[in-house]
């Protein structure tokens, strides 16, 4: 497949509201994850998240869609793509999400369950906040108008999907990514399902106990050879492959072989063209739970033995919906910077994992890295970036 | 790389809902003519209850064995049926399910088992949330249950696009097959009347009146009933389709602000897609100007997967070569052409446009074999 140019990123989350923020933040290896701000729960432990400060809630909509909207206005900005020169083209939007089209409201049900007939005020929020419909709204655009809810590898799966509509000339232009915002209910569900530490989260240590939720967004503006040639605009990266596979084994658990995620990766390396021997890095999902860490170590031992990799979820929690797009835009970033930061929480190697993640800040060489992402309902994705022109 | 030539055919349709279970019962109704809808409870408004189409999972035990459904909620189990169904009508070898792309087209997800996991909090606390609930009420809890009982390995896919699913699904489903990175997709749409998408929809559009049927060609009045159910498609690339199918998908479109005035129509186009809902329907009557109109609305009712039954009506038109009679095609006020039940289709494509009240819009195109 030809490599699709990005020419634009942008990133909000617990490490900082603008991708340079972020960067900075993690490579200081500052940012702790602490007891939610935004909402309190009466379960008996208070466990830790990544929220983002300082950024307020708009009424008009739902909170992951002002995040989804920050983070595309800063990469439509870093695009040189303003409203205006975005009217003439054809310019699609794929946005990832979990929350941001649940139609889920606890003040509605608690109405409910106290015999009140609920305002349908946050439904309506609800209904007007669709991620990618929001941000089609407020830059005017046309083309096609996509939001996926494949849980956590939405945002990977819709940086792909707006590839392929570049590839296929459905659009000149496309933002995509991942937007979601830390809510209550999700908060409960995940510490339901006994896969939240208590403490940080400690990514492929033998100590890690779970995962800590965050919430952020992540924006990346892909380009048509032809629009960037007449813009004269360099790629920050490229999209080079995809692939996509699901476990088809269970729906909050990975396939103990990580089946699913050996095809998606197979399938991205044959779309790009590529090998292991090639890669950089690896971005992986490392979510600090058990059974994650140790499926994708495995697959990672057999699949890209001696590849430097890390995840980046010490810095901004599991964002859902967004991680994907927020770990391919750090991905960028650091094909970029020549450099990944340290696999934050790691501290004592996992006898069982045998391959390790990188424990500080390490120079890269080469111009390929891979980011991936394991879901409930057991999608896999994987999608692999090239170093852009401006690097 | 996309294979542009590529025709992509429906090879088998699954359908559930206020009309029945399976292609002939779809078939039947829309020979027929009329299906009375039942009725959803309203335990949260002044009225006890409305009209609705509303949908039995029952016949999913003549494919699964009860004790795998036991933790299935009614959204999944509406789409493991119209999966099943779908499968079945293509006689789809049970050995090539293994790479099969599964795309979930949903409105609003699996929303009575979310509002059943919020319960289960506010009744006895944080800490009593139930987990089961929880992993039910993700939003692509439906592909998951297919893919897990189907085997179904290859990419998986849910797209919310509230009333614009169908058609944004669609045009991802199309691209996997045009990049051949699947052999086939089994694309479907799903929705389901839960408390609170049934309080949503009495609150926006108030009870029908008891008695009265949809009139959709009829502007300016609100006489949508709301629907539930599952429509599935098994969707492969001509050359897989050697053993017949019912016919092409040959564009999907969709975006934002459809030019005003009517489609720039292709020569002999039947048109699809009025739901009658008032809030679209100016602007379906303004597109449809000038065309020739169908409408099968009033037999499985309006909501968000309506797009995927009318492709599934659509399809069974273009493998027969006759329109079915549109239900209260006599109540159309539209400056369009209402076709006759009987006639010809003609020779120019199927078109389903799908209006949203934010300016979106989906126009899927089928052809015949």
């Amino acid at each position: 497949m030809p490599p699709v140019a990005v020419t634009g990123l942008g990133c909000i989350c617990a490490a900082g509201q603008k991708l340079a923020d972020c960067m900075s933040s993690i490579f200081l290896g500052r940012g702790a994850p602490a007891p939610p701000v935004r909402f309190t729960s009466n379960h008996p432990v208070r466990y830790p998240v990544f929220e983002v400060a300082g950024f307020p809630d708009d009424p008009a909509m739902i909170r992951t869609s002002a995040l989804g909207l920050h983070a595309a206005r800063e990469a439509f900005a870093d695009a040189g793509l303003d409203r205006d020169s975005l009217a003439l083209l054809r310019v699609g939007v794929c946005v990832g999400t979990t929350i941001g089209c649940a139609m889920s409201n606890e003040t509605f049900c608690r109405q409910v369950h106290a015999g009140i007939d609920p305002g349908m005020g946050p439904i309506e929020v609800i209904q007007r906040s669709n991620p990618a419909a929001v941000i089609a709204r407020e830059f005017g655009l046309s083309g096609p108008c996509q939001t996926v809810v494949n849980a956590c590898s939405s945002g990977t799966d819709a940086v792909a999907i707006a590839a392929s509509w570049i590839r296929s000339g459905i659009c000149d232009v496309a933002i995509a990514g991942g937007a979601d915002e830390l809510a209550r209910i999700t908060y409960i569900g995940f510490i339901s399902l006994m896969i939240a530490d208590d403490s940080r989260c400690k990514p492929f240590d033998l100590n890690r106990k779970g995962l800590n939720l965050g919430e952020g967004a992540g924006m990346l503006v892909l380009e048509s050879d032809a629009v960037r040639a007449a813009r004269e605009r360099k790629a920050r990266a490229f999209v080079l492959g995809y692939g996509s596979a699901c476990d088809a084994y269970h729906l909050t658990a990975p396939h103990p072989d990580g089946a699913g995620l050996r095809r998606a990766i197979g399938e991205a390396f044959a779309e790009a063209g590529i090998s292991a021997g090639d890669l950089s890095f690896v971005n992986a999902h490392g979510t600090g739970t058990p059974d994650n860490d140790r499926v994708e170590s495995r697959v990672l031992r057999d699949l890209m033995p001696g590849v430097p990799y890390l995840s980046t979820k010490g810095f901004t929690g599991h964002t859902l919906g967004a991680a994907g797009a927020i770990e391919a835009v750090l991905t960028a970033a650091c094909l970029e910077r020549g450099e990944i930061p340290a696999n934050a929480g790691f501290s004592t190697p996992d006898p069982e994992l045998i391959a390790t993640p990188v424990r500080e800040a390490t120079p890269i060489t080469g111009t390929v890295a891979l980011s991936e992402s394991l879901a409930f309902g057991g999608n896999n994705s994987a999608i692999i970036l090239g170093r852009g022109e401006s690097s | 790389m996309t294979h542009p030539d590529s025709r992509i055919v429906i090879r088998g349709i699954g359908a559930v809902g206020g009309f029945g279970c399976g292609v002939a019962a779809l078939e039947q109704a829309l020979s027929g003519g009329e299906v009375r809808p039942g009725r959803v409870a309203l335990p949260m408004t002044a009225v006890s209850d409305m009209a609705a189409f509303m949908a039995d999972t029952v016949l999913l035990k003549d494919f699964l064995p009860v004790k795998a459904l036991r933790r299935v909620d009614h959204y999944s189990r509406l789409a493991l049926l119209g999966a099943h169904l779908a499968l079945a009508d293509a006689a789809l070898p049970e050995a090539d399910r293994a790479g099969l792309g599964v795309v979930i087209a949903s409105g609003h997800g699996a929303t009575g088992i979310t509002f059943a996991f919020q319960d289960s909090f506010i009744n006895d606390g944080d800490i009593c949330a139930s987990p089961t609930h929880f992993a039910n009420s993700i939003h692509n809890s439906a592909a998951a249950n297919i893919s897990i009982m189907l085997g179904a390995a290859g990419p998986s896919l849910t797209v919310s696009q509230f009333h614009l699913s169908v058609p944004s699904a669609l045009l991802t489903a199309r691209q996997w097959l045009l990049e051949r990175r699947v052999e086939r997709v089994l694309f479907g749409a799903v929705d389901e009347l839960s408390r609170l998408t049934s309080h949503y929809w009495c609150r926006q559009h108030g009870p029908a009146a008891d008695g009265t049927l949809p009139r959709p060609l009829r502007t300016g009045a609100d006489t949508a009933i709301p629907g539930e159910g599952a429509a599935f498609l098994l969707l492969s690339r001509e050359e897989d389709a050697a053993n017949g199918g019912y016919c092409t998908l040959d564009s999907v479109t969709t975006g934002r602000n459809l030019p005003p005035g009517p489609l720039s129509a292709s020569p002999g186009l039947l048109l699809l897609g009025a739901d009658g809902i008032q809030a679209t329907g100016r602007r379906y009557a303004e597109a449809a100007a000038g065309s020739r109109i169908a409408c099968y609305t009033p037999l499985y009712g309006s909501m968000p997967p309506g797009p995927a039954f009318d492709i599934a009506s659509a399809a069974l038109i273009l493998r027969s070569g006759v329109v079915f009679p549109t239900p209260a095609g006599d109540a159309c006020d539209f400056p369009a052409a209402v076709a006759k039940g009987g006639e010809p289709v003609g020779p120019g494509p199927v078109g389903i446009l799908t209006l949203d009240d934010d300016d979106g819009h989906g126009l899927i195109s089928l052809g015949s074999l």
